[in-house]
Parts: structure tokens; sequence; C-alpha cells
């Protein structure tokens, strides 16, 4: 490799990492966290069964499931503006994201609540506690612990797929690597080097999945 | 203390309890004895609405709920009666994510809005008096099960009920460590707990019961002092079970 390809390589790190910690971590993290508040609702309203609620949840989560997120952000940022439904572009990814996972999250969260022994929520109710009190204080935080590995991966799989939000004119960490490719027609080089950033960040985030296990493992929920 | 009239609960179209009459007084201990699948704990989750009965009616302290109409209590009613009375189950059902201590205080915090200081405090002294104070910072699953079960003690002692309710609290249990719960238990009635037990520990029901009660299929079959019941039982079925049972202990 020649010097002038190492330069740019160099040249052009600093502008793609600080794309991604500007925008690619904090679009993947407002989203995931919004996703989780909803799938947690998704999910409390489909176990408990409530009416019309728990109709409306499943339908949302068959659509999304069912069709591509890419599909699904052109429709909010080019499909909504012409009934008159519009949004700044990163805030329609902020909402794209947010539905999926919302969706994708729900049912994770819902499997990690059903798989805590009914002796939990009959223990919290002997007790006196309300169900929103048993819920809090004894069913989720151990059904954190179940979901923390699956929620995870939808949390890497998330921030690899914030590249699609360049789609919509986000200026992300793999928007800037095109735009640099423009400049210097070296997509090889360039494409290969925002890979590594995008790998440095997932790398980190299954390092910090690890910690998070371990520090959740000082009980066992049987 | 509390009193049971003409109490039904069925699954579906499975009727379970047909019918139980049932009264016991302040300090009394009552032992429920009979076959799997009588209905020993529905009869007993009923008394803290863990199931609701379909008919008759419950009181249970200053709790005096009606069901008869498929009628529902009120779930102010319901976190009032289950705040009465503790539960302690065959299979201990700790927090796992919290240790003894946690346990304990929990209820006090969340139910009971005590301070955090308060709680300690008197949780530190049920599990004194459980004989757990060494274990105050352990996890549940580092405790053995008696262990684990004198906790479920303590922790249903937390909300001072003025009932305590026992399902088989012994039964999942190594033979070695049934005493040490049964010690808790004894200590507990001779303290004056009102107290509802199923339990197939014959030697616990002779010395601790005031009134044994035999189920069988939904009914009560028998009812009486434990040395009425146990040793001249009047019904055939009581004195077939009884029989049963005192086979197995041999
Ligand atoms: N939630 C439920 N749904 C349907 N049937 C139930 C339910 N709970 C209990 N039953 C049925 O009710 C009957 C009585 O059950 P129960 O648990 O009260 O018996 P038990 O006397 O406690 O028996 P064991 O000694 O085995 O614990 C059984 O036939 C059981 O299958
Ligand atoms: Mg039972």
């Amino acid at each position: 490799m020649d010097d002038r390809k190492i330069q740019i390589l160099i040249d052009s790190f600093w502008p793609m990492l600080k794309a991604g910690l500007q925008f690619t971590i904090p679009l993947a993290l407002i989203s995931f966290v919004l996703g989780l508040v909803l799938a947690i609702v998704v999910a409390l309203v489909r176990i408990w069964k409530v009416p019309v609620l728990n109709q409306i949840a499943g339908f949302y989560v068959w659509v999304i499931r069912g069709t591509p997120l890419l599909v699904q952000l052109f429709i909010i940022f080019f499909g909504l503006p012409t009934i008159g439904i519009e949004f700044d572009p990163f805030l329609a990814a902020v909402i794209a994201f947010t539905l999926n996972m919302g969706a994708y999250n729900s049912e994770i969260v819902r499997a990690a609540i059903q798989s805590i022994s009914s002796g939990q929520w009959e223990a919290a109710y002997s007790l006196g506690m309300t169900r929103g009190q048993a819920l809090r204080r004894i069913v989720l935080p151990q059904a954190a612990r179940v979901s923390v590995p699956p929620l995870s991966n939808s949390f890497i799989s998330l921030v690899k797929d914030t590249s699609l939000a360049y789609t919509v004119t986000v200026v992300e960490m793999f928007q800037v690597s095109r735009q640099i490719v423009a400049t210097n027609y070296e997509p090889l080089l360039m494409y290969c080097e925002v890979a590594v950033i995008y790998l440095m960040f997932c790398t980190v985030l299954n390092a910090l999945q690890n910690v998070m296990e371990k520090r959740l493992e000082r009980f066992s929920t049987r | 203390m509390i009193q049971i009239r003409n109490l039904h609960k069925s699954f579906g179209s499975l009727e379970v309890l047909k019918g139980i009459d049932l009264s016991l007084d302040k300090g009394k201990v009552l032992v429920i004895i009979g076959p799997s699948g009588s209905g020993k704990t529905t009869l007993l989750r009923c008394l803290n609405l863990l199931e609701t009965p379909n008919a008759g009616s419950l009181s249970l302290g200053s709790s005096q709920l009606a069901f008869d109409g498929g009628r529902k209590p009120r779930k102010e009613e319901v976190l009032k009666l289950r705040q009465n009375t503790g539960m302690v189950f065959q299979s201990y059902n700790l927090f796992p994510h919290k240790t003894a201590l946690e346990n304990v205080m929990e209820a006090q915090i969340v139910v009971q809005k005590r301070g955090k200081d308060e709680a300690r405090k008197r949780s530190l002294e049920l599990l004194a008096k459980v004989g757990l104070s060494d274990k105050a910072d352990v996890y549940p699953h580092q405790l053995s099960g008696g262990q684990q079960q004198r906790v479920g003690i303590a922790r249903a002692l937390a909300t001072d009920p003025e009932v305590m309710l026992f399902d088989e609290p012994t039964s999942a249990l190594d033979p070695e460590l049934v005493g040490e719960v049964l010690k808790v238990m004894k200590e507990l009635a001779a303290e004056g707990m009102t107290m509802v037990v199923v339990t197939h520990e014959m030697k616990f029901a002779a010395e601790a019961a005031d009134t044994v009660v035999l189920m069988d299929g939904g009914v009560i079959i028998e009812q009486g002092p434990p040395r009425q019941v146990l040793n001249n039982p009047s019904g055939e079925r009581a004195a077939q079970f009884l029989n049963l049972l005192t086979e197995k202990e041999l």
C-alpha cells in the first residue's frame, strides 16, 4: 500500500468516526430506548390481553415484522409528507427505528416476562402488592436479566441498520463515507474503513454486554 | 378470626371446593390434611384471594367478603385482606434477585411504605427470629431449602399479618431440614399466631394443632381436635387415608 492511500485512510478516519459518534450512536441509542419502552407496553398489553389494545398491538407487530425496514423508512420520510405530515430526516429515522425496535423487542420482552414463574407473581400478591408493584419490583428485574442477551443482539443489529438512514439524507457514518468516496474515488478502501469502524462499535458493545451479564449473574433465577 | 361459610370454587367445569364451612378463633392453629387433589391448596388460596371463590362468604380479621352470585371483591378489599395474611409456599417462591434481608424488607417498603431504616430493623428482627441473622446479605440460591423456607416465613411475617397460611411448607425439603422449619412454626404458634397449615407432618399436627380438618373431594369429611381426628376418625374414608399416612411414615 502506497503512502497516498495510507494518508487517505488517516485523513478520513476522524470525519467518519465523528459522524458515528454524532449520529450513528445517538440514533441507535435514542431509538433503542424509546423502542424498549414501546416494547414493554406492547408486551404487557399482549400478556394481559387488554381488550382492543391487544388487537392493535398484534396488528402493529405483524405489520412491522412483515415489511422491510427500508420501506418503512421511505413511507415515513417520503410518503407521509404527501399527506401533510413532515419530519426532519433525523426524526424520521428515529421514528422508523423506534417502531421497528418496539415490534421486535416486544416479542423478546414478552418471552422474558412469561419465563418468570407464576410463583413470583403470587408471592408478590400474597404480600399485598398491586399488579403494577409486582411487575416493577419483582418480575421486570428478573425478566431484564433473561432478556439482556437477546436485547443486546437487537441493539447491535440496530447500530448496523442505522446505515439505512443515509437514504433519508441523515448524515450518519455511512453517508459520510459515501461523501468521501465521491471526492477521492477509493470505494474499496473507504467502505472497508467504515466497516472497520462499525466493527469497533459492535466489539465495544459486545464487551459491554458481557460486563452487564456478569453483573446480573449475582443472583440466579433457578 | 376466620369464618368461612359454604365456600365454593370451580375451575371451569371442575368443582374443586363443594361448600366448605370452617371457623377458627384468634391464636388457634388449624391443620388441613387430605389426599392429593382434594382441594387443600385451593382452599388456602381462597383465604388470601389468590383464587376468587364462586360462592359463599369469607370473613377474616376485619374483612367481610361475600361471593354469592359471582360477586368479585373490590381491589382495595383484596389488598387489605392480603396484607392481613402471610403466605408460605411449598416451593418458597423467594425473590431470587434480592438478598434474604431485601426479601423481608420488600413488602414493608413497597406495600406498607415504611422507611428503609425501620424496615431494615424489623427485617433483621424477623431474620433473628427464624435463626438466620448471619444470612441477611445472602441471595436465596446460596441458602439450603430449610433456610430458604425460614426466610419465606420471615417475609410473610413482615407485614404483621393476623393470620399465617402455610401450604405444605416442608414437603419440598430433604427430611433432615424439615425439623428446623417446623420448629419455627411451633414457636409462632406458641406466641399466639393464628395459623392455617396444610401439611402431612402428623407429629406437627398432633402437637401444634388446635383443630385438624380432613378434606376429601372438595368437602370436609372430618373435623375436630387432633386426638379425635387423627386417632379415632369416625368415617371409613378418613380411617383409610390416615392409615395410608401412618404407613408412609413407618
Ligand atoms: N388453576 C387451576 N386450574 C384448573 N384446575 C386446578 C387449578 N388449581 C387446582 N386445580 C385442580 O383442582 C383440584 C384440587 O387442587 P388442589 O391443588 O387444591 O389440591 P391439593 O389438595 O392441594 O392437592 P396436593 O396435595 O396434590 O397439593 C385438582 O384436581 C387440581 O387439578
Ligand atoms: Mg396442594
